[in-house]
């Protein structure tokens, strides 16, 4: 019997960037939903394939390997319009690491080569040329006091722009750049992330915030908050 | 020999006939430093007498060189070998030195099972007529950064000797990049008809083609990366087979029957990883002019080498524990654990120091949730990461299930398992702390089996 809701994922590249379980993102988003009945189908978009922007609730852009990213990088230059759409229609969508340095103007791979990222959004990405930012990760997200937790894993150092603030204030670990005590970005209803975890699974509280907001985008007559109250998210 | 080969031969030997023979310390590493620093070309003089043959990759290097080992003892009186974990520069120097070869046969060979990020080095100074690439899957990407990197680290190796054969897996399409002059022997799948179009799913990794990095169709997939793959956009496909398994008979937990090359062949142990590991042993025995009679008779004698997964006897119980480190690996396990015909438990437990790899996120590349189409009756979760664990199996559809933080609860964990055969899948300091346990219990004789 088909789910009287249905939110449509797009996982941008699930088979080229996805290298640290960003899948586990989804998992943890369906699994939630499935609890007031909701259903999240999942379609990978990969090289040459269109991205509509009407047509997803929620879109998963992982992490890849820096080989990956290349080729990414050069087929995203296509979907560049179509995404900015998205995001600029307040569409849900969640970046880790490459995925969310793609969004912004470029970034730096450890050998200092140069990868164009769509600038649909504000930021860009150094690099670190001997050493990464690897380990335990804690954030205090300053809007609504909320704490997340993940592993970070990255040579790349993210700066913010124009619109964009950090997901949340470092408390244990490096962040986007080791530098500025922030980590992630928000913007519109975009998250980027260095989190791997991954965080959807680790931080439920910020899955089903993101979950809330795909829903009421798509279903704007539906209590959604009434119907969440007794999700129990999990934490650890 | 140079006096100081020889000088760094003797302290060598010695120092490890006391810390072997006097002090009973396994000690491999010691006697390698100690004649490293008197001569740092030893390892050179020593391998100069042996054929060398490396055996790299990620997963099932040590099977794949321990098989191996078997079927080229049956044609060949001297073959020398490291012991597992042995496989970095100390340790085979280690395994160099105190080597003891009869002397019958004019060249003794050298079969070692080298890590990936060390073959550079041990090639430069063994200089091997042979290198075995058995697979490249996502390993620790704490410690490598990607698989092309470690691929790379391969290839530095094998540039340098470019009239040694590569003998690699043309499964796996990673390897089918670099452009080596090398000569080549190919092993592989061709155990279904190749008339298939599909791609690999989503959490694949290396799957691009190397001529121009478009996504890969494969006729038919065998797990992960490896299949027979084809490009869409120019004429690269997977190269022509030398030895193939043309057919899977049989595969369960236990053992699997195959065939290779139109022969029939059976190993005592169930996983298709473990297939490519006895394909591999196949090919380098052929390579070197084993015979398949001779090989048959390697395989015939296999069940002892598979300790890593022995069944224990505990209160009743079948218990048998398996090692779990990567997603492939195990989605691999999981694949193993479906062709049961019997019911069983799991109980899966997740550690992450360094040598598990600190970072968790690869359990959610992990199909747990392909067990719920088996013969699974329940399933519990521990080891010092059991909140990840616990997470991950509750949301793949298991809901709230038994958890155990506590290593000491082992066998009441098994005891409470509703099935007399139970599956314990744990990473590799888990397995360490699950088998001290179990020793400790009286249920096995050592730690970790040697
Ligand atoms: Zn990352």
């Amino acid at each position: 019997m088909a789910a009287e809701y249905v939110l449509h994922t797009a996982h941008l590249y699930g088979d080229l960037m996805n290298t640290y379980g960003d899948y586990g993102n989804i998992v943890a988003m369906r699994f939630y939903a499935s609890q007031i009945g909701v259903d999240v189908d999942v379609e990978l978009i990969s090289l040459g394939d269109e991205f509509d922007d009407k047509k997803y609730d929620f879109v998963l852009f992982g992490g890849g390997q820096d080989y990956e990213e290349q080729i990414v990088a050069e087929d995203l230059k296509f979907k560049a319009d179509a995404i900015k759409r998205y995001i600029e229609s307040d569409g849900p969508l969640l970046g880790v690491c490459g995925g969310f340095q793609l969004l912004g103007h470029y970034f730096l791979m450890a050998d200092g080569t140069r990868v164009e990222g769509i600038s649909v959004m504000d930021h860009y990405t150094l690099n670190q040329q001997h050493s990464r930012f690897i380990g335990n990760v804690l954030i205090k997200d300053e809007v609504n006091g909320n704490e997340y937790r993940g592993f970070e894993n990255h040579q790349g150092r993210t700066f913010l722009g124009e619109g964009e603030r950090p997901l949340g204030k470092v408390l244990q670990g490096k962040g986007n750049n080791g530098e500025d005590g922030g980590e992630g970005l928000v913007y519109r209803n975009v998250y980027g992330t260095y989190f791997h975890g991954p965080i959807f699974t680790r931080n439920g509280n910020l899955a089903l915030h993101v979950l809330q907001t795909a829903l009421e985008r798509k279903y704007p007559e539906v209590n959604w908050a009434e119907k969440m109250a007794d999700i129990k998210p999990e934490a650890f | 020999m140079s006096l100081k080969s020889a000088l760094a031969t003797f302290v060598g030997k010695s120092s490890y006939v006391v810390l072997h023979d006097i002090l009973r310390r396994g000690g491999t590493s010691l006697p390698g430093k100690l004649a490293t620093k008197i001569d740092p070309e030893v390892m050179t003089t020593l391998a100069e007498k042996y054929d060398v043959i490396l055996i790299t990759g990620t997963n099932g290097k040590t099977l794949t060189t321990t098989l191996t080992t078997r079927v080229l003892r049956e044609q060949f009186p001297d073959v020398i070998t490291n012991p597992s974990g042995s496989n970095m520069m100390q340790g085979i120097t280690g395994t160099m030195l105190t080597a003891k070869v009869t002397g019958k046969s004019h060249r003794p060979i050298a079969l070692l099972e080298v890590d990936e990020a060390n073959v550079e080095e041990v090639a430069r100074q063994l200089k091997p007529m042979a290198f075995v690439l058995t697979n490249i899957f996502r390993d620790q990407l704490d410690r490598f950064g990607e698989i092309y990197t470690t691929y790379d680290k391969i290839l530095k190796g094998i540039r340098l000797f470019p009239e040694a054969t590569v003998i690699a897996n043309a499964d796996s399409p990673i390897f089918m990049r670099g452009d080596l002059p090398n000569p080549k022997v190919y092993y592989g799948f061709n155990h279904l008809p190749a008339d298939g179009d599909m791609k690999a799913p989503h959490n694949t990794d290396g799957v691009l083609s190397p001529t121009d990095d478009t996504v890969l169709h494969y006729h038919f997939m065998t797990f992960g990366n490896q299949g027979d793959y084809f490009s869409v956009s120019d004429d690269f496909k997977r190269p022509e087979l030398d030895y193939a398994v043309t057919k899977i008979n049989e595969m369960t937990p236990r053992y699997s029957n195959f065939d290779i090359d139109g022969e029939t062949y059976q190993i005592e142990i169930g996983g298709m990883y473990n297939i490519y590991n006895a394909l591999a042993a196949y090919t380098v025995g052929r390579f070197l002019g084993v015979t398949t009679q001779q090989i048959h008779h390697a395989f015939e004698s296999n069940a002892q080498i598979f300790g890593r997964q022995e069944a224990v006897n505990v209160n009743g119980k079948e218990v048998t524990i398996v090692l779990i480190k990567n997603p492939v690996g195990a989605n691999q396990v999981i694949d193993m654990m479906k062709t049961d015909d019997q019911p069983f438990s799991l109980i899966a437990l997740l550690n992450a120091n360094y040598a598990d790899g600190i970072d968790t996120s690869w359990i959610w590349d992990t199909d747990f949730e392909s067990l719920k189409d088996s013969g699974m009756q329940a399933i519990a979760t521990g080891g010092e990461r059991y909140k990840d664990l616990y997470v991950r199996v509750k949301m793949a559809g298991y809901g709230e299930h038994p958890v155990y933080q506590d290593l000491k609860q082992i066998v009441k964990a098994i005891d409470e398992m509703p099935t007399k055969r139970v599956y314990i899948a744990a990473t590799y300091t888990a397995m360490l702390q699950l088998r001290a346990q179990l020793a400790q219990q009286g249920f096995i004789k050592t730690g970790m089996g040697e």
